[in-house]
């Protein structure tokens, strides 16, 4: 049976009807109908699908919509200011990481969830956030050198 | 040539869009009235289907229709090449992901749940994986009457086998050189199956209105060959299907011919007046969709004691799955491209295209190029050996260029790059400074091989482009081009702003793709994009240029031919304070009292290879002499202990006749460097013996992560100036596919002394390696 849940999204309070079976995903994508957010694989693998959720980077996939209630969440809609790009965005483009652009949303709110909770992360923990992001494009050199420069225009904003 | 644009860090028009997550692909399309399919595949490779009960699944909640294949394939048969696909299976069923029965529902979720309720009977059949085991004397049939299949002339199965078709190249007398060659080497390779597996799985909508339109979306990268075959099929004129293509997610070959679409088409004819949807699971994307290569490559290369290649033979049996359409052209340039980057005299080249109960096999990024190349590369090192001679002294002699004829029969020019430079590149990049020793926890090594590519497109492959001058100057601009992340876009705008002298930011170029309103053109394949679509691009400015020079003529009262053209003004060559503004010829001239001359300022224009053209008798022909030159090489380090390798560096050099834009060059670069790493050291699409497909996730298919990523790559380009491609430039997006696999495999000889003739190399089999070496074995 439909249930309703209430969440945050991107700063804006959502009151949505759910079935059982259904993830933070499919909630953000087909009930809020925000579609930045990609599914890429079946199993928890390609983090295409990542958000931040009270602070942390998720894969939305693996989040029941039930689990999601009450949840402060974040999406690749809630990065920019207006048409201001978010400095992640910026340096995503930048360093030219963006090709196909279907990992990019994911790998944003990966950093995003990286940055906000410790900017002075070294090279390894960078590696560590983004092992988890595939992308078939890019061979992860401009999605490195993205993220430094991301780190690097967050720092300089503080 | 001074450019202004071209070859400028310019930033690509779809950047914005994406990383806001705003731009738009097939899976965020949601239309009034849409319906949901789950597509049932079937638990048998190879059986004949007794019978489908649908009955439980129809009752099922939400359900709107079940829809089976019975009797589809006379009516839907399909394929551009050879007409060998159908929508979904009819009698019997050729390999475990094909479509069986599907179900179309209110929402995915319940499609899926109502499949379940399908019982489905089978008669099992012999199931061949492999195409040797498929070619074995009284192997059963896969398609037991292929010799009906229409197909295109010079291709096409051999009735009464399970051979899809065979091509064979005769250059020079194979034989004869092989029988006068001074020292002959010989080995059997095989490059794997593997998943082009971009990020954005496969996927369509297709939507039969009720005033007869055909309206399909498709993440796809040839709207106009679906537009021409679903059109055939359903008896419409091509005017009434409208074809659309969103972002899409990737492709590396994988989404080009018609491969989803005609089964969408078929389970939404069923519910007209309803758009249909369908998107692949990841499995069904490893499963459903095309795979790439699987090839057997036995070669033989035959050359003199002083190094001169003499003949080459080559024989590759290649697993095209179980139906041989988006297969039978990858065979044939694997074929004719098994020469890599060698001029021999002598050539026998064959390829056996063989149904196997697997999914069917079509474009990967390469195209038969990285398959056949893996195997001549690997091929040339232990021939260096064997002669006792440096690698490098060996591959020098005998490098393709000017003057020299490639196996098709193309002669060569300095127009076509310039392989030497790639190749003294690298050698300076990787091989100057003295190997690293082996220590104690690794040993290193370095590895090199030369590529060669050939476009791969057909005699009518054209590309077009449409330009419309806006009143304020500005300029818009439409192609056919299917922008998948390898930056076209950016090709487009760039071309355009260097022809038209004004600035890339008042040239906006198109989205989506739509049939209804883009310029012709076959399909985005072949790495031709650059070359030809950015010529069409030229061709169609030169025309709005010429337009307006026209309209000035008449203006200025001169000679058209006096005047010349600034982006902002055309005036008069000998006085050019005799001028007309452009934003005053656009809409053609108006003079004071209202009266207009001129014509308005908009082109169309196309472009294709010249003289491309088919085989003849001998399996030669031409594409066009399109060719483009490189060399790869890595350095790797392989971990006594596991057995585990680590490509520290990777340096690449192509001619690729003029860079437009750098950074998205090594992007390609880079990428394409990091997709066959994956490929050489993890990635395999494996079957068991029932054919059932054992690792069809992204956790199960090693797929590279950031941590598999070379710790370096060189990437250096070369550009003499091609004679097609705009300001002279040539493709590279399949490129930088071709060399890492034989590269890497030549560095671990050089790390270890043990040959390997097939990948991937996993950890476990290089251990197991060094462990029987250690014992005496493998040297």
């Amino acid at each position: 049976m439909p249930e309703k849940i209430t969440l945050t999204v991107n700063h804006v309070p959502c009151t949505v009807e759910i079935e059982g079976w259904e993830s933070l995903l499919d909630v953000l994508r087909d009930r809020i109908g925000l579609t930045g957010t990609k599914q890429g694989c079946d199993d928890l693998s390609c983090g295409a699908c990542t958000v931040v959720v009270n602070g942390e980077a998720v894969k939305s996939c693996k989040m029941s919509a039930t689990r999601a209630a009450g949840a402060d969440v974040v999406t690749i809609e809630g990065l920019a200011q207006g048409t201001t790009l978010h400095p992640i965005q910026e340096a995503l483009i930048e360093a030219g990481a963006v090709q196909c652009g279907f990992c990019i949303p994911g790998i944003a709110m990966g950093l995003y969830g990286l940055f906000n909770k410790n900017l002075d992360a070294g090279d390894q923990e960078i590696l560590d956030a983004l092992e988890g992001h595939l992308c078939r494009c890019t061979g992860y050199e401009s999605i490195l050198e993205g993220a430094k420069l991301a780190q690097k225009k967050l720092k300089a904003r503080l | 040539m001074s450019l202004k644009f071209v070859g400028k860090n310019i930033t690509r028009p779809d950047a914005i869009q994406k990383a806001t997550g705003k731009a738009r692909f097939l899976a965020d399309i949601h239309l009034p009235g849409m319906l949901y399919a789950a597509i049932l595949r079937p638990g048998y490779a190879h059986a004949r289907i007794i019978s489908i009960d649908t009955t439980e699944a129809e009752t099922s909640e939400g359900v709107v229709k079940v829809v089976t294949g019975k009797g589809c394939s006379d009516k839907y048969r399909y394929g551009d090449n050879i007409r060998d696909l159908v929508p979904m299976a009819d009698e019997k069923v050729r390999y475990m992901g094909e479509p069986l029965a599907a179900v179309i529902a209110g929402n995915p979720h319940q499609a899926k749940q109502a499949l379940k309720k399908i019982k489905v009977e089978y008669e099992p059949l012999p199931v061949y994986t492999q195409a040797l085991d498929a070619l074995a004397p009284g192997a059963a049939l896969i398609h037991e009457d292929s010799g009906s299949y229409w197909h295109l002339p010079g291709v096409g199965p051999k009735p009464g086998t399970n051979i899809a078709n065979h091509y064979r190249l005769r250059k020079g007398d194979a034989e004869k050189g092989l029988r006068e060659s001074d020292v002959v080497v010989e080995a059997e390779f095989k490059y794997p199956f593997g998943s082009c597996a971009a990020l954005e799985p496969h996927g369509a909508i297709v939507w039969f209105q009720e005033d007869g339109m055909i309206e399909i979306w498709s993440s796809s990268i040839c709207p106009f060959i679906i537009r021409e075959e679903v059109a055939r099929v359903y008896e419409r004129p091509e005017s009434d299907v409208r074809v659309h293509i969103p972002e899409v997610g990737g492709c590396f070959g994988y989404k080009s011919d018609i491969t989803v679409e005609q089964t969408i088409a078929y389970i939404a004819g069923f519910v007209p007046g309803h758009p249909v949807k369908w998107v692949a699971s990841r499995k069904e994307d490893f499963t459903s969709t095309l795979l790439g290569h699987g090839m057997i490559i036995r070669m033989k290369i035959g050359a003199m004691s002083d190094g001169r290649l003499m003949a080459l033979k080559t024989t590759i049996y290649h697993s095209t799955g179980a139906y041989s359409d988006t297969g039978v052209h990858v065979s044939i340039a694997a074929a004719h491209n098994s020469t890599g980057a060698y001029e021999y005299p002598h050539c026998d080249l064959e390829s056996i295209l063989t149904y196997t109960n697997t999914p069917a096999v079509g474009a990967f990024r390469g195209y038969g190029h990285p398959e056949a190349q893996f195997a001549q590369e690997r091929l040339i090192d232990i021939l260096a050996r064997k002669l006792k001679m440096d690698p490098f002294v060996l591959r020098e002699k005998n490098y393709l260029g000017p003057g020299k004829v490639t196996a098709l029969g193309e002669r060569l020019h300095q127009t076509n790059g310039d392989l030497r430079k790639c190749s003294d590149i690298i050698k300076k990049a990787v091989f100057e400074k003295p190997k690293q020793e082996e220590d104690s926890e690794y040993y290193y090594g370095r590895g090199f091989a030369a590529v060669m590519k050939s476009p791969k497109g057909a005699p009518f492959s054209s590309k077009s482009a449409y330009v419309k001058f806006n009143t304020d100057g500005s300029v818009v601009i439409n192609c056919g081009g299917a922008e998948v992340g390898q930056g076209l876009r950016n090709v487009v705008r760039l071309v355009a702003a260097e022809t038209l002298k004004i600035a890339p930011e008042r040239i906006h170029v198109y989205t989506e793709i739509d049939t209804q309103f883009s310029p012709w053109e076959w399909q985005t394949i072949g790495s031709m994009f650059t070359k030809q679509g950015g010529r069409a691009v030229m061709r169609a400015c030169q025309k709005t240029i010429e337009q307006m020079k026209h309209t000035a003529s008449q203006v200025l009262r001169c000679d058209v031919d006096l005047l010349e053209y600034d982006g902002e003004y055309v005036y008069l060559s000998s006085d050019p304070s005799i001028r007309v503004e452009v934003t005053k010829l656009v809409r053609g001239y108006m003079y004071e009292n209202g009266m207009v001359v001129g014509e308005v300022v908009q082109a169309c224009a196309d472009a294709r290879l010249p003289r491309y053209s088919g085989f003849d008798e001998n399996g030669q022909g031409s594409m066009g002499v399109s060719y483009t030159f490189g060399a790869q090489a890595a350095e790797i380090r392989i971990e006594k202990s596991t057995g585990k390798i680590t490509v520290d560096h990777f340096a690449s050099s192509f001619d690729v006749g003029r860079v437009i834009q750098p950074q998205q060059i090594r992007g390609q670069v880079t990428g394409g460097v990091m997709m066959t790493i994956g490929a050489a050291l993890f990635e395999e699409v494996r079957f068991d013996e029932t054919g059932k497909c054992v690792n069809p996730y992204f956790s199960k298919y090693r797929f590279p992560t950031i941590k598999d990523a070379p710790l370096r790559q060189t990437v250096q380009m070369v550009e003499t100036p091609g004679t097609i491609g705009p300001f002279g430039a040539r493709g590279i997006g399949e490129h930088p596919v071709i060399g890492p696999p034989p590269a890497i495999l030549n560095a671990i000889y050089d790390a270890t002394g043990i040959e390997f003739f097939e990948i991937p190399v996993t950890p476990d089999k290089m251990k197991k390696a060094l462990d029987e070496k250690a014992a005496g074995g493998n040297t």
